[in-house]
């Protein structure tokens, strides 16, 4: 190891000696550097700007879904939707409703998926009926099909829509399981949702056929697009102490109060209970924007416990789930249905009695925005068979380009600034050439003369390479300020320019102190 | 004891097609102890001796036994140690360090010392060197601002500062005044007789050749006379002269 702190002074000494070369060639380094972390800054933040596109779209997410509707296609272990069942007076009744319901409240019930065909109603009855032991009650009306001997919750709140859709084999504690046993997940929210019809409480009173979810507090993280122009969302004390309180969606609260105009504070009727609305969420993702039906911001989100406690349930539809990374989506998927099966006590003959889908699924069936569809389509063979496998390699290949480019740029900076390092240091060594002789005949080894010149090199480019990192740093938010484009300066990255600059110092200094170290202390000794 | 011994001694240049035998047979012996110069007209092989002995040349033919060990045959590395340790190298142009003070010149030999020294150890080495030279009030003068004499002697203390058992002088007096020679070969001659290093000077001029204890006359490559002489003494007036001496710019390191 050679000693540093011997030959740093001695190097110091000798750049200041030659003060105008120094600047220049140190200029050179920080050039490059600058460049260096300008352009990763920019890389990160344009490759940022994407994949926030991407986790705002939900590629993260894995929603795990009360009742399995693909029970027949699936075979189930044996298991067979009794289609019979179908006549059953209060099914039919209830089908009827749904169906009324469904033309009434224009085609409000955009989520098909918890009602495919009327299958629920089918599924469900088979599980009440016949297999009673998988249908897990803690309510009664957890069960809507079961017969009441008290009001039901549409009679007590005297609204008909109320419970209708809460049917469901998920629970609170299964949701806690999921985020605490699973390794790889972010976020949980649990979730119920119905169709709701919600009143402005004043004179005029004007109404809007929505989207009711019953959630958690941690939703927006899942929902990485979501932003609140107004008030915020629902507070962790809120969902835990069941209160009535309120975030609307903008379609929603533009149609209720006007565009634009501050929803906060007011109150709205929803099952004929008094609500405070707390908060209006948006989208921030030009990958989504909100339309009527969209169920996320043609919606209203009140606590879960809320919706427990008003409708005596205590089961959810839903359990919304995000992995910390959009690569490990299948796997968690696969942990979540092993752990539900054995929760809820399915045997291997058995057919699961949820449905676990990726969100990357389920976007990729409904088509991606544009925008979005450019970005992935612009670097896949075909767009016959998108998969979420080649979604993502798609990413990364976009990714990798941006990254060689920006690599070549930075190499070609650098190269300029090396070169300039290793002139200056040959320039050095010409003129120094009787000093090496004088050290080499006084008792300095090869290598000694090597490393005084290499040390030379490093601090001239570790001192150019750090004013580099900060102006670099400098630049980059000066493009995010007039560009408004975005960057992302990490530490890392800037400690990465830094220490790509002590290379190249090091690389542009070994010829100049091989040539140093090789000199013939004789002849150098002589020359003038 | 003999501190050097020199048994045929070559040294052959190639130049291109051109062979140059600097060295042709040179045996020799030095005692400790002794102030030995070496004079010849250039061209002589005496500088080519100076290098040998001073390990900065390895001969082509011969053995060099230097205090009791066999050098001629070493490493560059090895020799450099040898070089760091056991021989001060006094030069003709000073060769010392421009922009530099006299204690950061007398410490470069320091610098290369095995085991590696602290700085404050290299300071006390290099500033207890300058003061047995007289120059105590000098120590953070750079070159320029001293006079030939007071650089010489610099560079004397470097020489000196890690106790060589020998010291090489190469026309140390190439660059000085009559008096200020004379100051030198004195400084040289009170070194031998006070600490008993052995001296070897290189010099074409017989009346410097004259300070030492024994001449050895170089001719093509040969020595053609060896002999014991009566080192002249006759420096005492120069003395204070010396120091009423302007300081004058000379020759640095650039």
């Amino acid at each position: 190891m050679p000693n540093i702190g011997l030959f740093l002074p001695l190097a110091l000494q000798s750049l200041l000696r030659n003060r105008v070369q120094t600047i220049l060639a140190m200029l050179g380094v920080t050039v490059g550097v600058s460049a260096l972390v300008t352009s990763i800054a920019l890389g990160r933040g344009a490759q940022e700007a994407i994949s926030d596109q991407l986790l705002a779209a939900g590629v993260n997410m894995i929603i795990v879904t009360a009742g399995n509707y693909e029970v027949e296609q699936s075979g189930g272990g044996g298991v067979e939707a009794d289609h019979g069942s179908i006549d059953d007076p209060r099914v039919k009744q209830l089908l009827e409703e749904y169906l009324i319901a469904q033309q009434t409240y224009r085609g409000g019930f955009t989520n098909a998926a918890y009602y495919p065909n009327g299958q629920t109603f089918q599924n469900a009855e088979y599980s009440a009926a016949s297999n009673p032991g998988r249908y897990l009650k803690t309510h009664f009306e957890d069960d809507p099909f079961a017969a009441h001997d008290h009001p039901t919750a549409s009679e007590r709140l005297g609204d008909s829509m109320a419970g209708l859709g809460a049917a469901a084999t998920l629970t609170l504690d299964d949701a806690r399981a999921i985020a605490t046993q699973i390794p790889g997940v972010q976020f949980t929210a649990s979730g119920v949702h119905e169709n709701a019809r919600i009143t402005v409480d004043d004179e005029e009173g004007k109404q809007w056929f929505t989207r009711l979810h019953g959630t958690e507090s941690d939703l927006p993280q899942i929902r990485s697009g979501w932003y609140f122009p107004f008030g915020d969302f629902l507070s962790r004390k809120q969902v835990e102490n069941s209160e009535q309180v309120m975030v609307i969606g903008r379609v929603a609260a533009d149609k209720l109060f006007g565009v634009g105009n501050n929803p906060v504070g007011k109150t709205v009727l929803l099952w004929n209970q008094p609500f405070e609305i707390v908060g209006m969420v948006d989208s921030q993702s030009w990958a989504t924007q909100p339309t009527a039906g969209d169920d996320q911001f043609d919606a209203i989100y009140i606590p879960v416990t809320t919706v427990h406690r008003l409708l005596n349930l205590s089961k959810l539809n839903t359990i919304t789930v995000t992995s910390e990374s959009a690569g490990d989506t299948t796997r968690i998927a696969g942990q979540i249905k092993d752990l539900l099966r054995q929760r809820h006590g399915i045997t291997d003959m058995m057919a699961d009695d949820f449905t676990v889908k990726t969100q990357a699924e389920q976007l990729l069936g409904k088509g991606l925005s544009p925008e979005l569809a450019r970005v992935v389509a612009g670097n896949l063979e075909s767009v016959d068979d998108l998969t979420i496998a080649k979604l993502s390699q798609s990413l990364e290949r976009a990714n990798g380009t941006m990254m060689v480019l920006l690599a070549g740029i930075a190499t070609v900076s650098l190269l300029v600034g090396g070169i300039g390092v290793m002139n200056l240091l040959l320039l050095s060594v010409t003129q120094r050439t009787r000093e090496v002789g004088l050290r080499i005949a006084l008792g300095a080894r090869r290598r000694d003369i090597a490393t005084q010149f290499i040390i030379e090199a490093v601090s001239l480019s570790l001192i150019g390479g750090i004013l580099g990192a900060i102006l670099g740093v400098f630049i980059a938010s000066g493009v995010e300020e007039f560009f408004q484009w975005s960057t992302d300066v990490s530490i890392l990255s800037t400690a990465i320019a830094i220490g790509v600059a002590m290379v190249l110092g090091i690389l542009s200094g070994v010829y100049p102190a091989q040539r140093a170290a090789r000199l013939d202390p004789i002849g150098a000794l002589r020359s003038e | 004891m003999s501190v050097i011994t020199l048994e045929n001694i070559k040294k052959t240049y190639y130049l291109g097609d051109n062979t140059v035998n600097a060295l042709r047979d040179v045996t020799l012996n030095v005692e400790e102890g002794e102030f030995v110069a070496i004079t010849g007209p250039s061209g002589s092989g005496k500088s080519t001796l100076m290098h040998i002995l001073g390990c900065l040349d390895r001969p082509t033919s011969g053995k060099y036994m230097l205090n009791g060990n066999d050098v001629s045959g070493l490493p560059m590395e090895a020799l450099a140690e040898i070089r760091n340790r056991q021989i001060g190298f006094v030069f003709q142009g000073f060769n010392l360090l421009p922009r530099t003070t006299a204690t950061e010149n007398v410490e470069v030999p320091l610098l290369y010392s095995r085991p590696v020294l602290t700085s404050a150890e290299r300071k006390d080495m290099a500033l207890s060197a300058l003061s047995s030279m007289g120059l105590a009030d000098r120590v953070d003068h750079h070159p320029s601002q001293l006079s030939g004499g007071q650089q010489q002697r610099v560079a004397i203390a470097r020489a000196l500062v890690n106790n060589p058992a020998i010291i090489l002088a190469d026309e140390p007096t190439g660059n000085l005044d009559t008096k200020t020679s004379i100051e030198v070969m004195k400084l040289l001659q009170e070194l031998r007789k006070e600490k008993g290093i052995t001296i070897i000077l290189i010099t074409h001029e017989p009346e410097i050749a004259a300070y030492g204890t024994r001449i050895i006359s170089m001719r093509d490559g040969l020595v053609v006379s060896d002999e014991a002489n009566t080192p002249r003494e006759d420096f005492d007036e120069t003395r204070t002269a010396y120091k009423a001496e302007p300081v004058v710019a000379a020759a640095a390191v650039e």
